[in-house]
């Protein structure tokens, strides 16, 4: 699976299960499916960061993006889907909550709708579910007023 | 299991080995270089604390004179958001005028390393910590001396204090 992977290209997108919906990713951008391993949480108030986890001696920190894409914290998650992000020019490993097991699909991406958020790249028809197809970058940095669910708040109390 | 080909960049290490000193507060640990506090004492030794009337920063509520300076007590409890416990401990700093009041003191031991803080990191902790060390499967704080108190908090902390030094003189002058 791995090899295949690897070779996946440019139209290969990682399903994720996000709360009640799956979402996707562009393949190229991810880099691991971590398991259940020690959140390491320690005081701090950037939005949407949870704390951090250790993945091959790095420190990775955890975005918790449920609160934005399924509207409520996350629960007691399965795994970590290990993605880079760009900043400027640093790529950084980031980590966000996942509740099951990954799939690697190979689709043509749908152009996004007019309303549909900043965050979403496109959509994926897989059987007859269309799967929004996610930009890291602009999902951890998404304000409240961005957010298609309505109770999402920044850093809740 | 690996799915893509892509390693990120490994954490940026910002020095070499170091001798921390491990402390809680409100049950979280932190460490801090050693080699930055000066002296640590106990809470009840510190009876000649003066107390400070100021509301605007709600965490320095005493100073303590060390030295001829006077050293305005952080409580860490405030500074870092955390639930209020009862300090027991106070740590003297070496380069700043700053007294912090912890609740226990682990250890002190050496870190491997100190890893920069993510850049996924944007709020104030970016000012608490000089950044991450992983230890015995812990990612531990490390501790920014210089992050207690900003330059204008330090302007209105002295300001206060010369302010009730004036009007003690003229309490003082008018009972005579």
């Amino acid at each position: 699976m791995s090899a295949a992977m690897e070779n996946a290209g440019d139209k290969s997108y990682v399903l994720v299960q996000i709360g009640d919906s799956r979402f996707a990713m562009p393949a190229a951008a991810v880099s691991e499916l971590a398991p259940p391993v020690r959140l390491h949480r320690f005081p701090q108030n950037s939005p949407l960061v949870a704390g951090v986890i250790v993945r091959r001696g790095r420190i990775v920190p955890v975005y918790d993006v449920s609160r934005i894409l399924a509207g409520k914290n996350s629960r007691a998650h399965r795994f970590y889907l290990v993605a880079t992000r760009d900043f400027e020019s640093f790529p950084e490993a980031s980590a966000i909550p996942v509740d099951g097991e990954c799939e690697l699909v190979t689709a043509p991406i749908q152009h996004p709708d007019a309303t549909s958020p900043r965050y979403v790249l496109g959509t994926l028809s897989i059987g007859e579910e269309n799967i929004q197809v996610l930009d890291l970058n602009a999902l951890v940095t998404v304000t409240a007023g961005e957010s298609n669910k309505s109770d999402y708040v920044e850093n809740p109390a | 299991m690996k799915i893509a080909a892509q390693e990120p960049t490994k954490s940026r290490r910002i020095r070499r080995s170091e001798a921390v000193i491990l402390f809680t507060v409100s049950n979280q640990l932190f460490a801090i270089a050693a080699d930055s506090v000066q002296e640590i004492r106990s809470t009840d030794s510190l009876g000649a604390a003066m107390e400070i009337e100021q509301q605007e920063i709600s965490k320095v509520r005493h100073t303590i004179e060390r030295n001829h300076r006077t050293y305005f007590v952080v409580n860490a409890c405030a500074h870092f958001g955390l639930r209020v416990a009862r300090p027991t401990l106070v740590l003297i700093l070496r380069q700043v005028r700053v007294a912090v009041l912890v609740d226990k003191i682990e250890r002190m031991t050496e870190v491997p390393a100190i890893h920069a803080l993510p850049r996924a990191f944007v709020g104030t902790e970016c000012q608490w910590y000089r950044g991450l060390a992983y230890l015995e499967d812990q990612v531990i704080p490390v501790i920014n001396p210089l992050g207690f108190l900003t330059t204008s908090e330090f302007k209105r902390l002295d300001g206060s204090i010369a302010e009730a030094a004036s009007q003690r003189t003229l309490e003082g002058a008018a009972q005579l």
